[in-house]
């Protein structure tokens, strides 16, 4: 028997069309909304879910329901809320593949991307069951004759998250842990994309026994974003999405009524490839970064920068990467083996292929060229191929605007400071990597690059979770990111308190 | 060609399977053999889940885990059905085994890197499998 003809497309764990439900206050409630999407598998373009879009009701609903749980939340201990998560992970664990093979049908991604997607929002929720250590303040004796002080971490209430559809199952769970565990209560709103992994979420949470209210779940789009930055019962505000949305709409409208930000936003991330890198495990660092996830993600390669003037170098190394992107397998992410899935939907493909006219029309040089995949027995609605560019300039479009698809463009620059000047001229600042065998050159790049999370000799420069997610510029707005100790102090206010007992 | 890490974690599920199945019936033809081969059997799931643990807890959206250093050609590794006598039976079982320990330090090497763990893993589990064959032997 030849045991790989069974290594065929895995059971999908989704039947039929889904009528997707709020989760408010432990209940699964109908919407107050009339209007529906309909949620596609990206692959297959079969509909999925019929998704409400979200009303000021809903949000309302769900914000009394977190209201009215906070102060009992917030009284439970640190340990006992921990407890939850500890029975949440167990769930997750549980549930690792389902939940994954969901995250994969609605996103597109492949069943590695997804399981890999799961792991790290699973490590949050771990992270969140060490909240009795990670929680606590900080106190000095004796700051003046008798008298002490200590700073003191507490919750705030009610915080919301408004997720993104590329990291359907992650993102919510960058934030949701921290904010719960140091004894807020929460309000997710996934995309209305890609709802389905935080419901397959919420039925693990009600699993898992958290009091009706602490965690609560409303779909939509701008309506219920809308309701949710305008609500005076809402203290913060997690965002992961483009700039022009997290600036222009969520910074704004909720920083304006006071509410804490994080907004982690766009990039336009530059690999920097030296003269002295090392060819073999450069090569697959770069493929994943620049085509893992379709190139839909914040932390993906954009412009890939070879430096210096050595040409055989240069050549060999390209020729590489090229065929090692030739021979990347793509087709729908339940089959094992496939390594880039379709884009998430029409849309986003229409808005790389417009990309790609760009960069052609601006004069860079199409090396391999994505339209031309055919995507077999899959429609074609979402597929696409990686492309590359060559001779790009810095100025032209393809290198200066994020464009969320596997396209990598591939610039010159003469010296290593003309490639960090190249990077630090972009508005953008989330990742930025080196490869290169030279630790001088690597400290220089890490000193002086402006962009919030750098690598060397890393493709996709991912903060694990207890690790903040760092960005700068036009990439993120606020002040503390997630994640890590970022995330505890975005979720709780230091209070002081000074103390004398005459 | 096996390319990704869960395609590597899939075979080895799949072939790990089949060795549980192949001595289990073999087993049930010759039940003066039944305690070892349904023992050997059992620890072939054993085998199947310890790797899907450590690839689980270790896969990540994060680094390059994907995708393996160089492809693995799956046909080199096909479980036999054994036949015939017990004698004939335990020397297709022996090279089954031997087969699914090739698999293992194949997918060590090739999967150096790739996700922690799970190389040491793969090692483990092939130096657990020599003695597997040596309790075949003795039933021969």
């Amino acid at each position: 028997m030849n045991v790989v003809t069974c290594l065929v497309v895995l059971d999908e764990p989704i039947k039929g069309v889904l009528e997707v439900k709020n989760y408010i206050d432990g209940e699964w409630v109908e919407s107050g909304s009339e209007k529906y999407r309909e949620a596609v598998n990206p692959a297959t373009m079969k509909p999925l879910a019929k998704v409400p879009m979200g009303c000021v009701e809903d949000v309302e609903a769900a914000v009394d329901a977190a209201k009215e749980a906070f102060p009992a939340w917030r009284r439970t201990t640190p340990l006992t809320r921990a407890r939850y998560f500890f029975r949440l992970k167990e769930l997750l664990e549980e549930s690792f593949e389902t939940v994954s093979r969901v995250c994969t049908m609605e996103h597109g991604k492949t069943i590695d991307e997804s399981r890999g997607e799961v792991r790290r929002g699973i490590e949050n929720v771990e992270v969140a069951t060490g909240i009795p250590s990670l929680m606590m303040g900080y106190n000095l004796e004796d700051i003046s004759t008798g008298i002490d002080e200590a700073v003191i971490k507490q919750p705030l209430g009610v915080f919301a998250c408004i997720a993104p559809f590329n990291f359907p199952f992650m993102v919510p769970l960058w934030f949701m842990p921290i904010a719960v565990a140091t004894g807020n209560t929460y309000l997710i709103k996934p995309s209305p994309w890609t709802p389905l992994s935080m419901v397959k979420l919420m039925e693990l949470v009600d699993e898992a026994g958290f009091p009706p209210g602490v965690i609560n779940m409303v779909h939509g789009d701008a309506e219920p974003v809308q309701a949710i930055l305008e609500h005076p019962g809402v203290k913060g505000v997690s965002f992961v999405g483009s700039s022009k949305i997290g600036r222009d709409v969520i910074y704004r409208e909720a920083a304006s009524r006071g509410k804490r930000v994080q907004a982690q936003c766009s990039a336009k991330n530059f690999l920097v490839v030296m003269p002295d890198a090392d060819v073999e495990s450069t090569v697959p660092g770069l493929l994943s970064s620049f085509f893992g996830n379709a190139g839909q993600r914040c932390l993906a390669g954009a412009n890939l920068v070879m430096v210096g003037d050595d040409e055989k170098f240069i050549d060999g190394f390209l020729g590489k990467i090229k065929k090692a992107t030739q021979g990347i397998r793509i087709g729908y992410g339940l089959e094992e083996g496939v390594q880039m899935g379709p884009l998430q939907a029409v849309p986003r493909k229409q808005r790389v292929l417009g990309y790609i006219e760009r960069g052609v029309e601006e004069g860079a040089k199409l090396v391999l060229d994505g339209r031309k995949f055919d995507s077999g027995a899959y429609p074609r609605d979402c597929f696409l191929g990686p492309s590359i560019f060559h001779d790009v300039q810095p100025d032209m479009t393809i290198a200066r605007e994020e464009i969320f698809g596997p396209v990598m463009s591939v610039l010159h620059a003469g010296d290593l400071g003309e490639a960090i000047e190249m990077m630090n001229a972009s508005n953008y600042g989330n990742s930025a990597s080196i490869f290169t065998g030279s630790g001088k050159a690597a400290r220089r790049f890490q000193y002086e690059v402006e962009c919030g999370n750098v690598g060397v000799n890393i493709g996709t420069v991912a903060p694990m979770a207890f690790f903040p997610f760092s960005g700068m510029k036009d990439s993120f707005f606020g002040d503390l990111h997630g994640q890590g100790r970022d995330a505890v102090d975005f979720f709780t206010e230091r209070k002081v308190v000074i103390q004398r007992w005459p | 060609m096996i390319r990704t890490a869960g395609q590597l974690i899939a075979l080895h599920g799949l072939l790990e399977d089949r060795l549980a199945e192949t001595l289990r019936s073999l087993a049930q033809l010759h039940p003066e053999a039944a305690g070892v081969l349904t023992r050997l059997a059992d620890e072939s799931i054993q085998h199947r889940d310890m790797i899907l643990k450590v690839y689980r807890e270790g896969v990540t959206d994060a680094f390059e885990v994907g995708y393996l250093s160089r492809p693995m050609d799956e046909d080199g590794y096909t479980v036999a059905e054994p036949k015939g006598s017990l004698g004939e039976a335990l020397r297709t079982a022996l090279v089954n085994e031997d087969t699914v320990i090739r698999f293992c330090r194949d997918a060590a090497e090739d999967s150096n890197q790739l996700i922690p763990g799970l190389p040491q893993t793969f090692l483990r589990l092939a130096k657990r499998k020599e003695r597997r064959k040596a309790a075949l032997e003795s039933l021969a």
